[in-house]
């Protein structure tokens, strides 16, 4: 048959309109990381000068309410606060290209030590709590929709509807009535039993993957039985919203021509929705799913106060509150930075996922 | 997908709820080591284990426990002074000098001995290097320049203070006890640690060196402080050797964990919590005054505030009893008077409190200040929990003589600027004293040395209220230096029930230090200045 065709090749076609997949990646990053650093500079500034602006005294946060004037003008030299700001601000920019954010006043470290103490613990949460979200809350979507103002439909949406605006931190509470004092199924608060604390090793500051690479798999269990109760109730929030997108995505997939012509030529009901109508809505949940991660990674302020998460965003919030403003902008630039590098790497994931945006 | 692909699959979901299964069936561990004291406490303030430079709650509690002052309180009665590293002690005839014995055979967890000279190297050092608390010791006329003379080791087991003036002993004994100054720090580690001349200072921002009975194993800030009792320790032996403490912030959780036992001690539990957990089987409340007021301070360069019948009368707007028993009932107790309950010169509860909520009284007062109409003016307040209630409870009974106070909340640190800065109002907040003595808050809550705005006295809540009485100032300086204790309480007394009347606060309450802790703790013991984590047993 190819001998008697006139038309070119689709195969050749293709190939002469795909550019060499490495140029691509290289271009996008190109063209993306200008915009990303003139991001992060914008966020800087504002975060700083917004920061230097507010009525909190960094001086009196550090030195309490009732510090001498003499030791309070020391502590303002100290912390160049004798200077005018634009000069401030230069100075803490030439510290952030070195990484160094300068100290944090509340606990008395370098602000990216800190960062790096109290990080991983949110992405270890994060991770189990997208995991647990996209992994239920997909399916639950698609089915939702398969089977539209069924009882399915009915029960994942109430049920979504519950994740969306039932407050995480209620739901952390009575979780650990629960589960913890009432049942005694999982651990308290806190990322593992006091008891265990000293054996762990930090490798990756992962307690998952510490005690794991370890073997020490009695911690492991006690580790888990911690972090299941937040990750689930931070992953029923995700799910909430995951599930949500990918009904109302899917549901205009389904109504349309080509899953009737899928239909008619006798493709089976689950193949053409998994296939062919899941496949045209996958960028779509891709991010939706990021932007969810995004999210969790900033730190669930709340979630993390409840159960005495050692994260981010408690760290961030407690900064805050004492007008830490060096650890204020530090975290704010890293909250940039993910949210910069997960949009990044969507933009990455459109062209590998989706042909048309190649 | 292939069908060998979903029996994988398969696998691996039933591989996974077998782990969930397995955890979530391990029950809950409930009951602490038998050998360690373990508390959930809000720890976020440590920032440094620095006693020079250390002010906040957490780790002043956390530093008796861990380095020694030259003298203690006496646990039942905080007034009185106690020996601790040193022995005894003489004083000269003119009160000029205090010459201090010390134990002997005191080492330092490295093993190293502690004498006399890493003493008084330890306490010029807080004047040398000038953080918040130097000014315990340049408050009785130490400074730079003189310090290392007046403060001197004559042998390894005796330490010399000689005095410019002749401060009661018992004033300048509680203020060295009180407000780690006096610690015995490892001399030798400091200085070979030392980074641009800090003697020492960010070594100790994450270390402790010096002699106590516990020594800090372990801090992961924001997580947990791990507290190891020193074998080598010249006093009576900790009954449990560790104390452990998890940084849990929320109220609820500590609840939880205290309920479960989990941890022995909840250290920052709500006033609901306490009243639901109170007469609770397994749990009892524990509380201590603390030397804390909690105060309404008027800014006296107000046209308004200036008057003082109008302050006296604010006084009369207080529901002191109805608060009492409801908001403040886990929290503190009516105070009016500067002197806390348990100083050296204080008035008794009912003297130091002799006020009532009287509308009548207060109207009749703002009369006579020329406000027979009333006037409106605003309250500015912080994110303590009492707070809001109590200023709602007072902003209605004004309301009720035609006063309009309007209420502000805000952020802790910008409620300090404001009020140090001397822009506010009225503002309500709390203040702390570092000594159990009458002084202590005379020095700040009264008198006024410099009354300009460019002295800048931040640190005197006399000054922020722009308040200056020539009389009182006299009188306060007076007390000070009176040898006689009987004629200095009684000038002391006098003294309250004249502020009482004209001072630049209403003076609400005293707080309490309230804690949760399971019954299986013995002999927890404290009082307005100092946890004995060594008396503890369970």
């Amino acid at each position: 048959m190819a001998e008697i065709t006139t038309s070119v090749p689709r195969d050749n076609a293709g190939t002469d309109l795909r550019p060499n997949p490495v140029f691509l990646v290289a271009r996008i990053i190109g063209k993306t990381l200008l915009p990303v650093l003139v991001t992060l500079f914008g966020l800087a500034a504002l975060t700083f000068f917004i920061g230097r602006m507010l009525p909190i005294d960094p001086v009196v946060a550090i030195l309490g309410d009732n510090a001498t004037q003499e030791a309070y003008d020391n502590m303002a030299r100290a912390l160049g606060m004798d200077k005018p700001l634009w000069y401030q601000f230069g100075i803490y920019l030439k510290g952030i290209l070195s990484l160094d954010f300068g100290q944090a006043l509340t606990t008395g470290k370098p602000v990216i030590e800190d960062i790096a103490r109290v990080f991983p613990a949110t992405i270890e949460l994060a991770t189990l709590s997208i995991i647990i979200g996209t992994g239920l809350g997909i399916p639950a979507g698609v089915l939702a929709a398969m089977y539209r103002n069924s009882w399915i439909d009915h029960v994942i949406r109430f049920t979504g509807l519950i994740g969306y605006s039932a407050p995480n931190f209620w739901l952390g509470l009575m979780g650990l009535v629960i589960f913890y004092a009432t049942l005694g199924w999982i651990g308290g608060p806190g990322r593992i039993d006091f008891i265990y604390e000293f054996d762990i090793k930090p490798i990756t500051g992962f307690y998952l993957v510490d005690t794991a690479i370890t073997g020490k798999w009695d911690v492991f269990r006690n580790a888990f039985g911690h972090i299941i109760l937040p990750a689930s109730i931070l992953g029923f929030g995700a799910l909430a919203y995951i599930s949500r997108m990918t009904r109302s995505f899917m549901m205009e997939q389904l109504s349309q021509e080509y899953i009737i012509t899928a239909r008619v030529k006798g493709l089976s009901w689950a193949r053409t929705v998994w296939v062919h109508a899941f496949r045209n809505v996958a960028v779509q949940v891709v991010t939706v799913v990021a932007l969810s991660y995004a999210f969790l990674l900033e730190g669930a302020v709340l979630t993390e106060t409840v159960f005495a998460w050692p994260g981010f965003g408690r760290y961030l919030t407690n900064a805050l509150l004492v007008g830490d403003m060096n650890a204020v902008v530090g975290c704010s630039l890293l909250v940039g930075i993910i949210f910069v590098t997960l949009n990044l790497f969507c933009d990455v994931l459109y062209r590998v996922v989706d042909p048309r945006t190649r | 997908m292939t069908r060998k692909q979903i029996i994988k699959g398969r696998g691996l979901i039933a591989a996974a709820a077998g782990v969930f299964l397995s955890s979530i069936s391990l029950p809950a561990l409930a009951a602490t080591p038998d050998s360690a004291l373990v508390m959930a406490w809000n720890i976020d303030a440590i920032s440094t284990f620095d006693p020079a430079q250390i002010g906040e709650v957490v780790t002043s509690e956390l530093m008796q426990n861990t380095c020694d002052s030259l003298v203690d309180f006496d646990p039942a009665d905080e007034s009185k002074v106690v020996p601790l590293l040193a022995k005894s002690w003489d004083v000269s005839p003119d009160r000029m000098q205090i010459t201090f014995h010390l134990n002997e055979n005191m080492k330092f967890p490295s093993g190293e001995p502690a004498t006399a000279k890493e003493l008084a190297w330890s306490m010029q050092r807080v004047v040398q290097l000038g953080y918040g608390n130097a000014s315990t010791l340049t408050e009785y006329g130490f400074s730079k320049d003189n310090v290392k003379e007046r403060i001197a080791a004559t042998d390894d087991n005796t330490l010399v203070m000689k005095l410019d003036k002749p401060y009661p002993t018992n004033l300048i004994l509680q203020a060295i006890g009180a407000n780690r100054v006096s610690s015995l720090l490892d001399m030798k580690t400091l200085m070979e640690k030392q980074v641009n001349g800090d003697l020492g200072n960010k070594y100790l921002a994450t270390n402790t060196a010096c002699v106590g009975p516990y020594r800090l194993m372990q801090w992961n800030a924001g997580e947990s402080v791990v507290l190891q009792a020193n074998d080598g320790y010249y006093g009576t032996k900790p009954k449990l050797s560790r104390v452990l403490i998890r940084h849990v912030a929320e109220p609820g959780t500590q609840r939880l964990l205290l309920t479960q036992g989990d941890v022995d001690i909840a250290r920052d539990l709500s006033p609901d919590d306490l009243a639901d957990l109170d007469g609770k089987p397994g749990l009892k409340i524990e509380r201590v005054l603390k030397p804390q007021l909690f105060f309404w301070i008027f800014n006296v360069a107000d046209p308004v505030f200036q008057n003082e019948k109008v302050r006296l009368a604010m006084r009369y707007l207080i529901d002191y009893d109805g608060l009492a028993k409801s908001v403040m009932t886990y929290l503190g107790v009516p105070r009016a008077s500067f002197a806390q309950l348990g100083a050296v010169g204080a008035l008794d509860a009912k003297e130091g409190q002799p006020f009532t909520l009287d509308l009548e009284k207060a109207k009749a007062l703002l009369s006579e200040a020329g406000y027979a109409n009333g006037f409106e003016s605003d309250v500015l307040f912080g994110t303590l929990p009492h707070s809001a209630p109590i200023a709602q409870s007072i902003q209605q009974n004004a309301a009720k003589v035609g006063v309009k106070l309007n209420l502000e909340r805000m952020a802790n640190a910008q409620l300090f600027s404001r009020i140090r800065g001397r822009e506010f109002k009225s503002g309500m907040l709390a203040w702390q004293t570092g000594v159990p003595d009458a002084h202590g808050n005379a020095s700040r809550l009264v008198y006024n040395p410099d009354n300009r705005a460019e002295a800048k006295l931040t640190q005197i809540p006399a000054w922020r209220a722009a308040f200056q009485n020539d009389d009182f100032n006299k009188r306060v300086q007076e007390a000070l230096l009176e040898g006689d204790p009987e004629k200095r309480n009684q000038i002391y007394y006098a003294l309250q029930k004249d502020v009482m009347e004209k001072g630049p606060m209403a003076i609400m309450f005293q707080m309490y230090n309230i804690l949760g802790m399971s019954d299986k703790v013995k002999d927890w013991t404290w009082n307005g200045f100092r946890v004995y984590y060594t008396s503890a047993s369970k």
